[in-house]
């Protein structure tokens, strides 16, 4: 940046004002400028990135009611909107996510006729059904731990309860649960 | 019509110089072709070394901008109508289904063009700085290099577009790949989908990226791309005929030695000409090189017009959140991602890390870093630089070519070899018919 040079000073006289202080006058107003352009720039441009992350979202409630517990058949029933089985023995309920844990596409429910004993983690269990996911090929025991393909993780199993109001199943999304978990009606 | 035959003459004497004059001065008074040199040598002219590959994705781009443009007017981004009107593009549009075709074909070859395009200045060594001074091939390589990935990621947010299955199930792979990566991965993928699940808000984004975004990011890139060429002195190809010339110039001959000034006795001055625009090596840029590349021109727009009538651009069922499509398959250029991620999850014991992390993340970020250095890595002499399999990178070759073998395996794999639930058949083999449950 070009400043100009003071006048040298006589003898006798006070140096000029800028030899002091440092930057001249013009200097500070090319950096004011150039400042207050930077920080118009900057501020303009965060107000537009940020506009593009929503404040408020319309998505479906991750907590919702799936219906009274008699309208559930025994056995597995699958929510297609809600990516969810419902599984009913007698009167206790239990819910698994259909998420693949992978990449998230939907796993398919496979009937196992006649079921089929199958040891997961060292307990001699028989299973009905499994799960396998048609993108990638992991495949999953009935209760979701996965035992082939990608899969890295078990399927989700969600928290059910009653509601207070009208009876109906509440299943709760945000809620995971261990897989020994039960709904008894 | 003396007249007439004047305007004529004025509009298209620059395609058509009548002498050497005209020739010379053709190129700099068209706005048109004012960016390229006046002078080209047959070496970059020749189809043996270029292959014209950029050239035909340069087409390619215009192309699909332009099919591009008139979609635009066709169809309508959002989740209840786009699929409709995808519909009407295909059935009752008048040559929507030709336009649509054309934009999906366009962008498949594009993929591949720019795919190939990277191979050949690879294997020629193009990405090398020569003899001229002021070069910097390694930035061209790696303006190339994101204008490649610009390419795919223009490909990705197009396919999702017409809201049908396949787009549903890629965008939900897509962003769970972006979910996969550490620390910054949940905050990426709300901000692609504007929110936590695919909707309205995931398909308008990729429609502006689509239709706004990349296209202006690969226009200034291809821009810089093109003027970085210039400065580099052409073609790599041009340094070889530069080498070549240095080769065969005889030494001068030292009978009387005119010394600068008289001052120093050693320095002899003789004066070089610009060699490379001997007639010998190269030839006026018009018309040698405006018809070259009319024919080129040409030649892929006829190419992707017949493919277009030849294949038929498919649409699948309507999105579907509840089933995923068994199998459920990318489109073949990023099938060789799929077959990674899918076997990718590797077990410690008790740890797990996800095929989406190794095979989506890790191995893509270190083939792109690969790329992007590999230029800086290049330790061969000149002499490698613009000429087809130089041996003195027969090492670096092979390695390059073993890796794209690699991705060309995996591609077949996943596009011949994988039935429903991603189970291996051979191509000849018939997929078991599975009872739809659900």
């Amino acid at each position: 940046m070009k400043t100009t040079n003071p006048p040298s000073p006589e003898p006798g006289h006070l140096p000029h004002a800028s030899q002091v202080q440092g930057p001249s006058r013009r200097t500070f107003l090319d950096r004011l400028g150039l400042g207050a352009l930077l920080a118009a720039i900057g501020g303009q441009a965060t107000m537009m990135l940020r506009a593009l992350v929503p404040d408020v979202l319309y998505e479906p409630p991750r907590r919702f009611k799936i219906g009274a517990p008699d309208q559930f058949p025994q056995g597995a029933t699958f929510l297609e909107s809600e990516r969810l089985f419902i599984f009913r023995e007698q009167q206790t309920f239990h819910a698994i996510s259909a998420v693949c844990t992978h990449l998230g596409c939907t796993v398919k429910m496979i009937q196992l006729n006649p079921p089929q004993q199958v040891e997961i983690r060292g307990e001699t269990v028989q299973e009905k059904q499994e799960f396998h996911c048609p993108c990638h090929g992991s495949k999953y025991y009935g209760e979701g731990t996965p035992y082939a393909g990608p899969a890295p993780e078990r399927l989700a199993w969600y928290h059910m309860e009653l509601a207070a109001d009208d009876g109906q199943i509440v299943v709760n999304l945000t809620e995971p649960v261990n897989q020994d978990f039960r709904l008894t009606v | 019509m003396p007249a007439a035959k004047t305007i004529w003459k004025k509009l298209i004497w620059t395609w058509k110089p009548e002498s050497e004059f005209e020739a010379g001065d053709s190129i700099v008074k068209n706005l048109l072709l004012h960016w390229f040199p006046s002078k080209v040598t047959f070496e970059s002219l020749s189809f043996r070394y270029s292959l014209w590959l950029g050239t035909g994705s340069a087409v390619l781009f215009a192309i699909l901008t332009l099919t591009g443009i008139v979609l635009m007017f066709l169809y309508v981004p959002s989740v209840e109508r786009a699929y409709a009107s995808v519909k009407d593009i295909e059935y009752a549009v008048a040559f929507g289904w030709f336009l649509r075709g054309l934009h999906r074909i366009g962008a498949h070859l594009m993929v591949f063009v720019v795919f190939v395009h990277m191979i050949r200045v690879f294997l020629t060594g193009g990405y090398k700085n020569g003899v001229a001074a002021g070069q910097n091939r390694p930035l061209n390589w790696i303006i190339g290099v994101v204008l490649l990935l610009s390419t795919l990621l223009l490909s990705f947010t197009g396919y999702l577009l017409p809201w049908d299955q396949l787009a549903y199930w890629a965008i939900t792979v897509g962003t769970n790949i972006a979910l996969a990566a550490p620390m910054v991965g949940e905050q990426t993928r709300f901000l692609l989908l504007g929110g936590n699940t695919i909707a309205q808000g995931a398909l308008i984004r990729f429609y502006v990226l689509h239709c706004f975004v990349l296209p202006t990011v690969v226009l200034m890139l291809f821009a810089w791309h093109m003027w970085r060429i210039r400065k580099d002195g052409g073609l790599a190809c041009v340094d070889q005929v530069a080498l070549q010339q240095k080769r065969e110039k005889t030494q001068p001959v030292k009978s009387k030695t005119y010394s600068l000034l008289g001052i120093a006795g050693t320095r002899t001055v003789h004066v070089e000409t610009a060699l490379v625009d001997e007639d010998r090596y190269a030839t006026n840029s018009s018309p040698y090189l405006t018809r070259r590349l009319l024919v080129a021109i040409l030649a892929t727009a006829v190419l992707a017009a017949l493919f277009a009538i030849g294949i038929e651009a498919p649409l699948e069922e309507p999105a579907n959140p509840a089933v995923t499509s068994n199998p459920a398959k990318a489109p073949w250029y990023f099938l060789w991602l799929q077959e990674l991620v899918a076997d990718t999850t590797l077990r410690f014991g008790g740890f797990t890390l996800n095929g989406a992390l190794v095979g989506g993340i890790i191995v893509p970020g270190i083939l792109a870093g690969l790329l992007l250095m590999w230029p800086y890595l290049d330790r061969s002499p000149v002499s490698a630089t613009g000429v087809w399999f130089g041996p003195e990178r027969l090492r670096q070759n092979l390695v390059f070519l073993f890796i794209i073998l690699l991705i060309v395996i995996l591609t077949i794999v996943g596009t011949f070899m994988r039935g429903p639930y991603w189970v291996l058949y051979w191509p000849w083999e018939t997929w078991v018919q599975l009872p739809r449950l659900f």
